[in-house]
């Protein structure tokens, strides 16, 4: 079920087998699909990545952005009283301990609308039982789409519903430094780059 | 005036230098020295980890002080890992007392010297959570010596169950407090649950 990249390039279907779309404005990228719902719609396969005590501090209403990328998937959502996010990260449980198809759940606050970290997750790996690492990117101004360098390819993300983006990758991830490098590269809604960054993140709090 | 304005670049520039080495300090001590495999962990071993850490400051993803009582650096800006200031934050000093392993599956004992700079794979939130093989959630009532309770953001281990309902709880908990023990109600406030660790000998 893994996506297709035996040679190395860049790949042609995501996660779950769908066709991955080429950004035009970004060669040889892979957008990562994505769309907004209400947490009500998504049921069980928000509820099963909380923990109970959280489930009743997020609206039954509340916007969720779901995103299935080439390695990874995700749910982002605010909490009631819009003070902190949390996501929810796709794969496999090194440990177990949590069923497909989550492996780990974050809880970032919020202060002024804005992670203070980008609150690293390394407690996943892929479906080839690579380490698959998480973590959220506050879209500057202007931008509509994040790029992620992978191997072979940039995988794209659509800023959405006002939150913030939750990227993954398997490419610079340290799991005996409990740290992950990123490199980031925000565009606007047309495609232009705007910033380019490298986003080191360690595992704290 | 013209030596004046001379010496005045020359001081300016050497504060800029201190500036700028004022992060990426108290990590040029530390080492990434392997950890050492244990056969035992007794919560009386555990307690008394814990306990030297006291004062020895607090550093947001940090994991790496030394023994001389006080925070090297203190006062760093909250929630910045780059600061490479002294102390564990809560999350890393739990992981370290807990002796675990940076692998989530392990879930055997390993002892970290305070040196080595590490602070492991789990938020608070992810040991609420009871991730980790060596890891589980705990009744809140239940909870002992060297148990924790951890929220979303914070983690700190029961040094010492406490009259009057409260618990003193050993843990790294900010930049301005730093690592000590403190009385706390974590225990009957309902953004907390109890977590253990597996595998006590003692």
């Amino acid at each position: 079920m893994a996506a297709a990249c035996d040679s190395g390039g860049r790949p042609k279907e995501l996660l779950y087998g769908g066709k991955a779309s080429e950004f035009r404005p970004v060669r040889g990228s892979v957008i990562a699909v994505g769309r907004v719902l209400r947490r009500a719609a998504l049921g069980r396969r928000l509820d099963d990545c909380l923990l109970r005590g959280d489930r009743t501090t997020v609206a039954r209403d509340a916007l969720v952005a779901e995103r299935v990328g080439v390695d990874g998937e995700s749910l982002t959502f605010a909490n009631r009283n819009r003070t902190g996010v949390y996501a929810c990260d796709g794969g496999v449980d090194p440990a177990g301990e949590r069923r497909l198809p989550w492996c780990g759940a974050v809880f970032g606050e919020l202060e002024d609308g804005h992670l203070l970290d980008p609150r690293l997750d390394i407690n996943c790996r892929d479906r080839k039982g690579k380490p698959l690492a998480y973590a959220f990117v506050q879209p500057v101004a202007g931008a509509h789409w994040i790029g992620v360098e992978q191997d072979g390819y940039v995988e794209i993300y659509e800023a959405m519903a006002a939150l913030p983006v939750r990227i993954a990758s398997t490419r610079g991830v340290s799991t005996h430094e409990a740290s992950a490098t990123f490199e980031v590269t925000q565009y606007d809604v047309e495609g232009r780059e705007l910033v380019r960054s490298r986003l080191e993140a360690a595992v704290a709090g | 005036m013209r030596r004046f304005i001379v010496m005045l670049g020359i001081g300016l520039a050497l504060s800029a230098t201190t500036g700028a080495q004022a992060y990426h300090r108290f990590w040029a001590n530390c080492n990434d020295d392997a950890p050492t495999f244990m056969t035992t962990m007794t919560r009386d071993a555990a307690q008394d980890y814990a306990n030297a850490a006291r004062y020895e400051g607090y550093q947001w993803g940090g994991g790496c002080w030394n023994y001389d009582d006080a925070d090297s650096y203190p006062n760093d800006p909250p929630e910045v890992t780059s600061t490479h200031g002294e102390g564990g934050d809560c999350s890393g000093l739990t992981f370290k007392t807990w002796r675990e392993s940076t692998d989530t599956w392990r879930d055997g004992r390993y002892y970290w010297r305070a040196l080595r700079n590490v602070h492991g794979p789990y938020t608070a939130a992810s040991f609420r959570a009871g991730n980790g093989a060596p890891n589980h959630t705990v009744a809140k009532s239940t909870a002992g010596v060297m148990d924790a309770f951890a929220s979303n953001t914070h983690i700190g281990m029961v040094f010492m169950r406490s009259l009057y309902g409260g618990d003193q709880i050993v843990e790294a908990k900010c930049e301005a407090c730093g690592t000590n023990i403190f009385y706390r109600t974590y225990r009957s406030d309902s953004s907390y649950g109890g977590v253990g660790r597996w595998g006590w000998t003692g």
